[in-house]
């Protein structure tokens, strides 16, 4: 079943090829802070050499691209347009779904994200790299985790929609801590002491400069990582599917 | 179509009572108010604190000083107000006018439809971003030691409001593309991330990106020329060329317009 | 003088070739293909002022493209078409204020908003002063039976009453001529009924120009004294509907109780069953064998009742829709 789950998926976002290709292009925001952060010398200040820069901002942009989700915008619109109702009556639990929805996508975003590195390596010869197996491999399997750790965040929240209209908004305000503790605009060696500390008490530095650091050969605290990844995806994860099962009753309970 | 004072009469009125109806509908949700607050808020401490990372050890971006970094995050800051205010509100409902069909709506009254789709929509919660945008221009150009004369402050108005229309250009080419591509919805997003790279004087960038972005995605005249007209850097050329490509720009998307709707004619059904 | 003209009106569309499934998806991305495919063919037709016509036809006949050419949103492949004297693609500012459109699944009234505030918006696009404006509101809202309905967001509004408010806002500005593409489309049958009588109403008051198109019988039946059936892009009738409904098949209708429980196949040589539903039977026979067939049916069976009537357009219609051309 789970292949016919994935080949329906991927048909249906070989559909959305267009948009999809967009998605992947409107990710460039670590290519263009690389842009800045070459330009500038602080790189070095923190130590870091041109080169680790710019492996790990290219790193930084893959580890994006197969993290984004999307769950709480499909969630909406299928809210919307009323197909929620006929899935939660299906033997398949929505989730997976969704979830098997993101695995397409990112299939279908593959072929679209090799062309923007291979542009990227056009435009800046010898930036790219052949990373070791060890570390392509560690790195895979933290994206990986990221990914369902976000996914499981995004549902938590798509979750809360249930209760309230402005728990949307809760998505856009985590993407603000998101978006500079990450690692996504700033690799975290750049951040002052105190700083860096606070960052990495949030789940956010595990979820692009850890990957990133992982992929770009750069030296990291496996044990740390991944611990923190695995912590708080077992503290999320009964969370998540308590809220949806509660969720799902609420649902059904307001007749919808 | 001539224009004539009844018809700029006919549109000064059809234009307050378009944003009056949607000012209307937008104070119906209140909570928006502080949701916008909290998300422009955040995203300016998170950019004051990411511009700040660069300017350690003495060092400068680009030429820059922190102060005059900080004129331009600003002006981006106060351009993407604006994008909020009027250019994301109205075009992108462009795409949902195709996708339905209510773009016939539009087609059909005795208005400019450009000027219907641009300006139907205001929304209030951008204006936070406009005045955040401003008041960190000001201090920050202040503190930069900059002190612009009646004729500078002009010239800034004059460079803001270039940006502003180049900026729109932009948007509505965009936008006016999904007659095309109803799929391609999207390609909004690409701009407003593509355009984050204004939110840094175009000297920061490395010689190829800069000429990327003063001649092919003109980021550089939208924050960087105003930022230096401020900061009285500026240069006459600058201001020319700014004017021309602002006029340029309105020019092709009018033309673009047409022909969109040209093709919206023959091909719809 | 006619308002509206049309000669040898065509539209051919390009669609994409693609097939179903995967591999047919794959094979779109990198070898897209196309066919022509023909809305409307060669119709010609001239209206006067004050008349109501009707487009009748099926789905996908090309009514809903005519509308549209007619109105200027799309431009025709070949023909001309003129309306109240302009040529209707170019919108220009006098024809654009001299029709107005609506359409049956669409809507131009604000979602959020109660009408009265789209209707104020329209009122500054057609250059109305407020005053005039509310003048011809209120005469609107009389005809439309419409109260604090303007003062409710239209989200809150019944099908119906939306409907109601959409005609409203396309006559605030007094057009001549009023295009409408399904207006009854989803509407329950006292709400259809309303929206005909309005129609009629507006058109005897104020001799606008009344064009529908729908696929519904009974628009055409109580409204439209003129009928243009369209099928397949064609123009196969342009006139009276009687005209119509005798040019199709000459037929009668005839009703049989029985005292006996018949079958369907035993009335198979009298004429075409309609339906056989316990002891009634209905026969579509017809004219010129009627009274051999109904002198056959009284001998052969034992018949308690009989009624002979004009069968319902419906029926003759939708054969011919489902027969195909007709000679």
């Amino acid at each position: 079943m789970a292949r016919a789950l994935f080949t329906s998926q991927y048909a249906l976002m070989l559909e959305y090829r267009a948009e999809i290709a967009l998605w992947a292009l409107s990710g460039v925001l670590p290519l263009i802070m690389l842009g800045v952060w070459s330009g500038s010398g602080a790189g070095a200040d923190a130590g870091l050499s041109p080169l680790q820069l710019s492996r790990y901002f290219l790193a930084a942009f893959v580890v994006r691209q197969f993290t984004i989700i999307w769950v709480i915008h499909a969630f909406e619109e299928d809210n919307l347009q009323g197909r929620l109702s006929p899935y939660l009556l299906q033997p398949l639990p929505p989730l997976w779904r969704y979830l098997a929805a993101h695995l397409a996508e990112q299939a279908t975003r593959l072929p679209f994200v090799v062309v923007i590195l291979a542009f990227v390596a056009l435009v800046l010869p010898g930036t790219l790299w052949w990373p070791s197996p060890s570390s392509f491999l560690l790195a895979v399997l933290a994206t990986h985790l990221v990914f369902l750790l976000r996914f499981l965040i995004q549902s938590l929240i798509t979750m809360l929609c249930f209760w309230s209209e402005r728990a949307a908004a809760l998505e856009r305000l985590q993407m603000i801590p998101y978006l500079f503790l990450s690692g996504l605009v700033a690799p975290l060696e750049t951040f002052p002491e105190g700083m860096r500390a606070f960052a990495f008490a949030t789940p956010f530095p595990w979820m692009i400069w850890f990957p990133a650091r992982l992929l770009s050969g750069g030296e990291v605290d496996l044990a740390a990582g991944f611990g923190a990844l695995a912590a708080w995806i077992v503290l999320l994860l009964p969370l998540t599917l308590l809220l949806w099962k509660a969720g799902i009753r609420r649902y059904s309970a307001m007749g919808a | 179509m001539a224009i004539t004072l009844s018809t700029f009469r006919r549109y000064r009125r059809t234009l307050a009572r378009f944003w009056a109806t949607s000012l209307t509908a937008e104070l119906e949700y209140q909570a928006n108010f502080l949701i916008e607050l909290l998300s422009v808020g955040g995203n300016l401490a998170g950019s004051v604190f990411l511009l700040s990372l660069f300017f350690g050890h003495g060092r400068s971006l680009g030429g820059w000083s922190w102060e005059q970094a900080l004129v331009v995050l600003g002006v981006y800051t106060l351009l993407d107000g604006l994008t909020s205010t009027v250019l994301q509100p109205n075009l992108s409902t462009i795409v949902t006018h195709v996708r339905t069909g209510t773009l016939d709506f539009v087609l059909l009254k005795p208005i400019d439809s450009q000027f219907w789709l641009s300006a139907r929509t205001f929304s209030p919660w951008g204006l936070p971003g406009v005045a955040m945008g401003l008041a960190l221009m000001v201090v920050a150009a202040v503190r930069a030691g900059a002190t612009p004369g009646p004729l500078a402050l002009l010239q800034v108005a004059v460079l803001l409001i270039a940006s502003a229309l180049i900026l729109y250009s932009l948007w509505f080419v965009l936008a006016a593309t999904s007659i095309w591509f109803v799929k391609v919805w999207n390609a909004t997003e690409v701009l407003r991330s593509a355009l984050v790279a204004g939110r840094y004087p175009v000297a920061a960038y490395p010689a190829g990106l800069r000429t990327f972005f003063t001649l092919v995605l003109p980021v550089a005249f939208l924050t960087t020329v105003p930022a230096e007209a401020i900061l009285g850097t500026g240069s006459s050329r600058w201001l020319l060329a700014s004017v021309a490509v602002a006029l340029v720009s309105l020019a092709f998307s009018r033309w673009f317009w047409g022909f969109a709707l040209r093709f919206y004619t023959s091909a719809s059904s | 003088m006619p308002i509206i003209r049309a000669e040898g009106l065509t539209k051919t569309y390009r669609v994409a070739d693609k097939q179903p499934g995967l591999r047919g998806t794959l094979r779109h991305f990198f070898a897209r293909r196309s066919r022509e495919v023909p809305a409307v063919k060669d119709v010609s037709f001239s209206i006067e002022p004050g008349e109501i016509v009707g487009f009748l036809g099926p789905n996908g006949a090309g009514k809903t493209t005519t509308l549209k050419m007619l109105s200027g949103l799309i431009h025709p492949t070949a023909g001309t078409v003129e309306v109240a004297g302009h040529v209707p693609f170019r919108r220009q500012g006098g024809f654009l204020r001299s029709i107005s459109l609506v359409m049956g699944q669409k809507q131009q009234l604000i979602w959020d908003l109660p009408p009265l505030d789209s209707l104020r918006v329209n009122a500054a696009v057609y250059g109305l002063d407020d005053a005039e404006a509310k003048r011809r509101i209120a005469e609107l809202a009389e005809m439309l039976e419409l109260g604090d309905e303007l003062t409710r967001p239209v989200r809150k509004l019944s099908l119906g009453e939306r409907m109601k408010a959409e005609l409203l806002a396309a006559l605030l500005h007094r057009p001549a001529v009023l295009f409408l593409d399904e207006p009854t489309l989803g509407l329950d049958v006292n709400a259809q009924a309303r929206v005909r009588d309005f129609l009629a109403d507006i058109n005897r008051r104020t001799g606008t120009t009344v064009l529908l198109t729908s696929h519904y019988m009974g628009d055409i039946t109580a409204l439209c004294p003129r009928v243009l059936l369209i099928h397949q892009g064609h123009l196969f009738h342009d006139g009276p509907l009687d005209d119509l409904t005798e040019r199709l098949t000459p037929c009668r209708e005839v009703r049989l109780e029985l005292k006996d429980l018949p079958s369907a196949e035993a009335f198979a040589g009298y004429g075409a069953v309609e339906s056989c539903q316990g002891h009634q039977v209905r026969l579509l026979i017809p004219r010129d064998r009627l009274t051999a067939a109904v002198a056959r049916l009284l001998a052969n069976f034992a018949v308690v009742d009989l009624e002979v009537s004009e069968p319902p357009v419906e029926e003759l219609i939708g054969r011919l829709f489902r027969q195909g051309v007709v000679a």
